[in-house]
């Protein structure tokens, strides 16, 4: 596989759909014969940027695709996923990189059982971009084959 | 009780078989129906699920916090190892350890 190759889908906005991109996600993971672990991390990374890209992003509006691009070449595997919203605002950008959200009791407490997403993208690919305009967010991950095929 | 979860009981004991293999956004009302009748020993199954993403956490965290109000104790049984490492990277697995369906015999 010299030049890369593309994979693209549109989804509605509606959270069935994420099921969809998940299963491309795995089938294009054991086409790069990634391992089992690494398909494992591809779909829960994968599963978390478009629920955001649905959630956050579009509103739950299903008439605005989510985008997403999975992109193959020799070296890794890059997955853009694209929405329709209208960006992240400061506050959100610092969340989005700094935030390491785990489960904790204070937040049980008060009913803070949501907002895992990003911590769990940022553990389980190599490398994460995050864009946004008032046009969109673009999320990219980036895994890596060196090592973790088989 | 929907198909999504079957519930087994026994003594103290209750062990909730989730049905589904994926538990997200989709399955979470399903799965969150099943959080109303917890015993002093409550047991998830996760035999048939291969996927847990963080709707599916979010849901899992209400067996948590209805389980620390009540003071019963909240298990995990059958996790892949994948998802051992997803608890542990939230520390899921403080708030629901896993346990073996062999050291469940001493309740039947």
């Amino acid at each position: 596989m010299v030049n890369p190759h593309f994979v693209e889908v549109n989804i509605p906005s509606d959270p069935v759909f994420e099921r969809v991109v998940r299963a491309i996600a795995a089938e294009v993971g054991e086409a790069l014969c990634f391992t089992d672990e690494r398909v494992d991390d591809l779909k829960l990374a994968v599963s978390e940027a478009v629920n955001n890209a649905i959630e956050h992003g579009n509103k739950n509006i299903s008439s605005k695709p989510v985008e997403v691009v999975f992109a193959l070449d020799n070296d890794k595997l890059e997955v853009r996923i694209t929405d329709q919203g209208e960006g992240l605002g400061s506050n959100q950008r610092v969340d989005v990189w700094d935030r390491v959200r785990v489960v904790e009791e204070d937040n049980l407490e008060q009913g803070l059982l949501r907002s895992f997403g990003m911590s769990l993208i940022k553990a389980l690919v190599d490398d994460l971009e995050v864009n946004s305009s008032q046009k969109g967010t673009i999320i990219v991950l980036r895994l890596y084959r060196k090592g973790q095929t088989e | 009780m929907s198909d999504v979860v079957t519930r087994e009981e026994f003594g103290e004991v209750v062990v909730l078989h989730i049905k589904t293999n994926s538990v997200d956004a989709i399955s979470a009302a399903a799965i969150e129906a099943a959080c109303v009748d917890m015993r002093p020993i409550t047991v998830l199954n996760f035999k048939d699920v291969s996927f847990i993403n963080s709707a599916g956490i979010s849901v899992l965290l209400k067996f948590v916090v209805k389980a620390r109000k009540a003071g019963y104790k909240l298990f995990a049984m059958n996790l892949s190892p994948h998802h051992q490492k997803i608890f542990k990277m939230v520390e899921m697995s403080r708030f629901m350890p896993t346990i073996e369906e062999h050291d469940l015999a001493a309740h039947r």
